[in-house]
């Protein structure tokens, strides 16, 4: 019962909260813009969906709502850089980062060319569902996008920059397709490939035959004529239209050979994990692939057996894990953070501070969650940082997002300032 | 392998001879009685199938047949105490297998009268030096009674020893699925957690009806009808029959431990692999263990690589009487192999030929019949060119209740056909 009256609540709440200011600003607040020095007292004006000016001195337009930002901090609206927020939960769309074990989709695979656990061609903008309780949870915690990707499978599908408000799934792409997401899933002997070994085989051999089919495709557009057509494969489609690869890798031995991996697609790839990426640093550094780092740091299930003792290797990455974003900012490779399974606002900002206490700077911390993401995917030209022209996100927070005490204030998406649903959030602590 | 085709030979024509024979006396044996006793040179006989003298000189009974064995050992047959030897003969075809049966609780079921005298792996598994073995059941909560059976005999009425000495409970055990790095949906812990009390709901309702049957029994209950499950229960209720118990890690171990301490019931431990602090309990109570595999890993990461190599020393420190079992069918024939590695961990050899020879006879109560070369009990022996427990060591001769048995097998007959082969 105790679900039914949450999202009673949230149903009430959540319209209440937008507002369409065309002009909008906020004024004598701390700003962060990613792309500059903090300043301690500025003004950021939005003006239909875009940010006009930010600086000390900006003066406020007549013809704007006015935000006055004593005590106030204002962010780059927090970007998840890797998640499912807004896909309707199914059976099948675990968050992305973990590795499932899971049946076969549909028919029994004998080999490569069989496609298994290939939705490559799937775009997330086609399963969000603007109605989703996770994009309004989200923005109650200070998230104004996230980088989707639908979740299943080896190849996944494509992810795009989604902007967490609109009416449809259409007004809130705002880059899309940015990458492919890839998963080490493997049908457990039932289906191919069943191995981690045929896992690897294959998405070794999907690169070659994307290769091949995009070689014959050219050759047979150039002179159609004589020439047998090539059969259109969608899978393959979908590989050629992403413009980077998103690989798994969480520790050592797989952060390495990832990196090796990698190297081998000759396409730009993103690594996702990075839990023991201090210990990798070498390999990863020299790679140049960014790290994306999972905010869920690893920690004893709370269903687990009292009776099991955990590894050396598992407590060792326990321990390890938060100080990954510090040794990677120190050895200057890029990262931003996604948040894994963590869904409550207050979990993300907490995992997100235990990275700052093992380390990283405040600065550091809200770069990865927002300009680097956009570096990342190659956004950066219209979103992630408060520059004139770029595209009017922000989150505003009430003193600073990393002390526990801390409200979100607003967050505002496309110039839209939207507030938490506070209620929904306190009403959803005890069903849990 | 000229040596191996010439014993082949040697035995045939041993076995010939000795065949027929009822007494027959070995002479100049270097004898090991397992009974803390070496006598080199020394002689027994055999007599209506047991031994009837052993010692450094015994003159032969008229038409006694003379094996003389000089240069050989004697040792007492080897007994592996768990297996499922007859009753399965190859896992994947699913005919030859007769180990299961429906049903969670069945008592009243022997591993006997399945046991299958034709099995290849009888043959495979005296070649190595093993004369009886301990053949389980398996499946649901009870499983049905374990039987010692020779390796030898027409029929299984001729193969038995012992048909009913233990019951084999499968004792429910909390077994959630473990998290590995990286693979944190893990656990399912409260829902093994609850699987298991259900199972033991059910396990302790089983024996509150047995008990309830005794009690109306012993009343003279009339009206009472006879049930076959439950009067398979009867000896183990009143303390005369083991439960033969599979519990590997410390908190299935003391699980059971309390369960037996609750319902009074006699156990035997087996499948021991990580006793932890159980082991004093086991200790306290003197419950027999069955040791599995030796040669194994550890159970969790990070613990030291030899210690399932040095748990038996161990438990033999302890105090605790074990004997091995291969757990296995087809490699049952190592069983010798699995108290040898536990002797280059710090088992003395002595307790390491006992766990396969008169600590399994004792603990599945036949020790006065089995287990040492001992004037009274069975002539099961072994004529060895060596220790037993060596694996270069080959057996020559084989008697299972004084009759000299075959040591041919398949894996002979395949060697003997393939040396033939042209080159």
């Amino acid at each position: 019962m105790r679900h039914v009256v949450f999202v009673l609540v949230t149903a009430l709440v959540a319209p209440v909260c937008a507002e369409t200011p065309g002009v909008l600003a906020v004024r004598n607040a701390r700003i962060f813009t990613a792309s500059g020095p903090a300043m301690e007292r500025g003004t950021v004006v939005v003006r239909d969906g875009l940010i006009e000016a930010v600086g000390a001195n900006v003066p406020v337009p007549a013809d704007a709502w006015v935000i006055e930002g004593a005590g106030l901090t204002v962010y780059p609206g927090f970007t998840n850089a890797l998640s499912a927020w807004g896909i309707p939960r199914q059976a099948d769309t675990a968050p992305p980062g973990r590795r499932p074990v899971a049946a076969p989709l549909g028919p029994v695979a004998r080999g490569p060319e069989d496609r298994p656990l290939n939705t490559s061609w799937v775009t997330a903008q086609e399963l969000v569902q603007p109605g989703d309780p996770s994009i309004e949870r989200a923005r109650s915690g200070g998230f104004t996008s996230a980088v989707v990707f639908p979740g299943a499978g080896i190849f996944a599908g494509q992810g795009a920059w989604m902007n967490l408000a609109g009416e449809k799934a259409g007004h809130m792409v705002v880059a899309s397709p940015l990458g492919q997401h890839l998963t080490l899933r493997t049908s457990g002997f039932t289906s191919f490939p069943g191995s981690l070994m045929g896992v690897f085989a294959y998405i070794r051999q999907v690169y070659l035959d994307a290769d091949y089919y995009k070689a014959s495709r050219e050759i047979y557009a150039k002179e159609p004529r004589g020439m047998k057509r090539v059969d259109y494969d969608r899978a393959l489609e979908g590989v050629l239209a992403a413009p980077r690869v998103l690989l798994p890798a969480v520790t050592k031995v797989e952060l390495e050979r990832m990196v090796r991996f990698g190297a081998e697609l000759k396409r730009p790839v993103v690594l996702y994990g990075g839990h023991d990426a201090a210990r990798a640093m070498e390999a990863v550094k020299a790679s140049g692939f960014p790290v994306l780092v999972n905010l869920q740091w690893p920690e004893r299930p709370r269903q687990a057996d009292p009776a099991q003792e955990d590894s050396l290797r598992t407590l060792e990455l326990r321990e390890a894990a938060p100080a990954a974003p510090a040794a990677l900012a120190k050895a200057g490779v890029k990262f931003a953070f996604y948040t894994g399974g963590l869904e409550k606002p207050q979990e993300i900002r907490a995992a997100a501070k235990k990275a700052v206490d093992a380390g990283l700077s405040r600065e550091e911390a809200v770069r990865a969650l927002t300009l680097s993401v956009a570096e990342i995917y190659g956004v950066a030209d219209r979103a992630g940082s408060i520059e004139p022209g770029k595209i009017a996100n922000l989150t505003i927070v009430d003193g600073d997002w990393f002390q526990e005490r801390a409200k979100v204030r607003a967050v505002i998406v496309d110039g839209v300032k939207y507030e938490p649903a506070a209620e929904a959030e306190k009403k959803e602590e005890p069903a849990k | 392998m000229k040596k191996l085709s010439m014993a082949v030979a040697g035995i045939a024509m041993a076995f010939g001879a000795a065949m027929a024979q009822d007494t027959i006396l070995i002479r100049n044996a270097h004898i090991h009685t397992g009974a803390g006793q070496e006598i080199p040179g020394g002689f027994v006989l055999i007599q209506k199938g047991k031994i009837a003298g052993v010692g450094a000189k015994l003159a032969a009974p008229k038409g006694a047949a003379i094996i003389d064995a000089k240069g050989m050992h004697l040792y007492p047959g080897m007994i592996d105490s768990a297996t499922a030897i007859g009753l399965t003969e190859i896992g994947a075809v699913r005919e030859t297998n007769d180990t299961n049966e429906l049903g969670e609780f069945n008592p009243q079921l022997r591993a006997l009268i399945a046991v299958n005298p034709e099995s290849e792996h009888i043959d495979v598994t005296r070649a190595n030096g093993i004369t009886s073995v301990m053949t389980l059941p398996a499946g649901g909560i009870i499983s049905g009674q374990g039987s010692l059976i020779h390796l030898d005999g027409w029929t299984w009425e001729e193969m038995s020893l012992a048909p009913n000495v233990t019951i084999r409970l499968n004792f429910p055990v909390i077994a959630p699925i473990s998290a590995g790095p990286g693979n944190r949906s893990s656990s399912g812990y409260e829902d093994a957690r609850k699987r298991y009390e259900e199972q033991l709901d059910r396990l302790r309702l089983f024996l509150e009806e047995a008990r309830r049957y005794e009690k109306a029994k012993r009343a003279g209950t009339t009206a009472m009808q006879s049930d076959p499950k439950f009067e398979a229960m009867l000896p183990v209720l009143t303390g005369k029959t083991p439960l033969f118990v599979f519990a590997a890690k410390e908190r299935a171990i003391l699980d059971v431990i309390q369960f037996a301490r609750r319902e009074k019931l006699k156990i035997i431990l087996a499948g021991v692999r990580e006793p932890g602090k159980a082991l004093a309990e086991i200790v306290k109570d003197k419950i027999p263990v069955i040791l599995p595999e030796t040669h194994s890993l550890p159970l969790e990461e990070d613990d030291a690589y030899d210690s399932q190599y040095t748990l038996p020393a161990e438990l033999h420190q302890a105090g605790v009487k074990f004997a091995f079992g291969s757990f296995d069918t087809q490699f049952s024939r190592n069983l010798p192999y699995q108290a040898a590695a536990a002797v280059a961990f710090g088992l003395p050899k002595d307790v390491a030929l006992k766990a396969v020879t008169s600590n399994a006879a004792e603990i599945w109560g036949l020790g006065s019949q089995l287990g040492t070369i001992e004037e009274g009990k069975l002539a099961d022996l072994i004529l060895t060119d060596g220790d037993p427990l060596e694996a270069r060591t080959q057996i020559r001769q084989m008697f299972i209740a004084g009759k000299p048995v075959s040591l041919e097998s398949r894996h002979t007959r395949l060697y003997e056909k393939y040396s033939k082969r042209p080159q």
